[in-house]
């Protein structure tokens, strides 16, 4: 580079002040930071296990775990089971979400709507979900439509609640302005109260993952005839407890890929808020 | 900069550019609560810059919400005169969009049978007007306050209305902002001809840009006077202070 050849074509002890090398990129170790207490637990768990300190009837080791889930993945067992109770939240969060999302928008956007319909929903929302199973299996016996009905219904009022709240806090000033500016209503809607009701939409969807989840293990830990939940309780049922703790990781695995797609989405969409642009 | 972007009209075509405002004994009263303005007569002619000024609650910011069309008078006519009755207004508050960019932002302003290239180009073009072209790509949140109230005129202008509301646009702003964003307003003002009515508790911006100066009382003109002073101005002019000092006196005499 040309200042370390001008500096070395001076004499003496001005070389001492040569421009150190630049520093080869660094692994930034900073990323792998939340990940480093799940690691310890993991360890001391295994070490536990195999040191005999907690008997592996109780508590399988993390390896144990491991291979009942390679096992199970070379039979296509894990995969079937994943899919289906994959495509079941799905479907209930589709429906119960889509729901929620029109509610919020009609209650939010018409004041008839809100006096017609508001207060039974919030009646609705009242009953614990879970508590419905018994009806819902009376109902619905123990087939799709149950489980699908139990996650609609659970997912429906996070979304249903948070969708008009957003609308409810678009700022009036920047309404006032669209108006002021020629803006109709459909114009309005869509740059002005949509847009502005996101932030808390996205909150919405967030929580209602986290419900979905709930229901969808309850669900099919009662009545499934497939999916995690019925593999779990099959394999408690014959004492298969790696199997168990595997369908329990499985399910921390996934909500937490749900979480973390839901912010790829929050990130792209909502890059223009200075709040969401360090998540 | 397009042809249809003339920022800088020629004499003839200033004069008749703006719209010219009659108001004929206009009364307004909000929700059976005591009059906001009682029966004001006023003729603003076209292309002139008219200060509106009086204490909080006077009823100043009713009447260019009255003569914007925003609020419906109570009794009295308001009538607009001019080849195209397009009218915009500039608030105290930004009020941009924080999810649509700058050049977006201002393209708001623009009537939406305008093409899309069309748009960018105009609404870019204003953007140079007021100095933030390089903006244009930008998120509102990265701005300061001054370059925000920036792209509010800048959306204000880009449609060239024929008349110009603004409504304490600049009370927000630091001192030195304020007396740079006037000295824009009047340069674009005086380019492109529209009528402009500046609302503002602030005498001395009042008394630095405006043509006439309306002193409104309790819903009524209390002071109507011209601003002789030839452009472009200066601060500290004797005449230019003669003149707040009346004003001045007028507003406070009966608060005191």
């Amino acid at each position: 580079m040309a200042d370390s050849a001008a500096i070395r074509s001076l004499p003496g002890r001005a070389r001492t002040l040569e421009a150190a090398p630049k520093p080869a990129p660094r692994f930034d170790a900073g990323r792998l930071l939340p990940w480093l207490l799940p690691t310890l637990v993991i360890l001391g768990w295994q070490a536990a296990a195999s040191l005999g300190l907690v008997s592996t009837r109780f508590m399988p080791a993390p390896l144990d775990v491991a291979a009942a889930g390679w096992r199970l993945a070379q039979t296509g067992e894990l995969f079937e089971n994943l899919w289906v109770s994959f495509a079941r939240a799905a479907s209930g969060f589709l429906i119960g979400g889509g729901i929620g999302l029109f509610f919020g928008l009609a209650n939010g956007l018409s004041r008839l709507s809100e006096r017609l319909t508001d207060t039974s929903l919030q009646m609705v929302r009242n009953v614990p979900h879970l508590s419905l199973i018994p009806l819902v299996i009376l109902w619905f016996g123990i087939d799709e439509e149950a489980k699908l009905f139990l996650v609609a219904l659970g997912v429906f009022f996070p979304i249903y609640a948070n969708t008009l709240h957003g609308i409810r806090s678009v700022d009036p000033q920047l309404i006032e302005m669209g108006r002021v500016y020629g803006m109709n209503r459909r114009e309005l809607f869509w740059r002005v109260v949509l847009p502005g009701a996101l932030p808390s939409i996205f909150v919405g969807v967030r929580y209602a993952l986290g419900i979905m989840w709930l229901t969808l293990i309850v669900a099919e830990t009662i009545s499934a005839n497939s999916g995690l939940g019925y593999m779990a309780m099959q394999a408690r049922e014959f004492m298969l407890v790696d199997v168990v703790v595997l369908a329990i990781l499985i399910y921390a695995a996934l909500g937490k890929l749900a979480d973390s797609l839901t912010r790829a989405l929050e990130r792209a969409c909502l890059s223009w808020n200075p709040a969401y642009r360090n998540t | 900069m397009t042809a249809a972007l003339r920022l800088a009209d020629t004499p003839e075509h200033r004069s008749n550019r703006g719209l010219a405002i009659h108001v004929r004994g206009l009364s307004k009263s909000f929700e059976n609560g005591p009059s906001v303005i009682r029966g004001l007569d006023l003729t603003i002619p076209a292309g002139q810059f008219v200060a509106v000024v009086g204490r909080s609650g006077c009823g100043k910011s009713t009447l260019l919400r009255l003569i914007l069309g925003l609020e419906a008078p109570t009794s009295g006519r308001i009538a607009l005169d001019g080849a195209e009755p397009s009218k915009r207004i500039m608030f105290q508050e930004p009020r941009l969009l924080p999810w649509a960019r700058v050049a977006d932002n201002v393209a708001v302003g623009l009537s939406r049978d305008i093409g899309k290239a069309d748009r960018k180009a105009r609404a870019l073009d204003v953007l140079r007007e007021v100095g933030l072209a390089e903006k244009a790509g930008q998120w509102p949140a990265t701005l300061s306050g001054g370059q925000r109230q920036r792209v509010a005129l800048a959306r204000a202008l880009v449609s060239r209305p024929a008349l110009l509301a603004l409504d304490e646009p600049l009370g927000a702003l630091d001192a030195l902002t304020r007396i740079e964003m006037q000295a824009m307003i009047e340069r674009i003002w005086e380019a492109q001809g529209f009528t402009a009515i500046l609302v503002t508790h602030d005498v001395a911006e009042a008394v630095a840009m405006a043509d006439r100066i309306l002193v409104i009382e309790e819903g009524a003109i209390a002071l109507d006077v011209d601003v002789d002073v030839p452009r472009p101005r200066r601060r500290g002019d004797p005449a230019l202070a003669e003149l707040e000092g009346r004003i001045l006196d007028r507003l406070l005499r009966n608060g005191a």
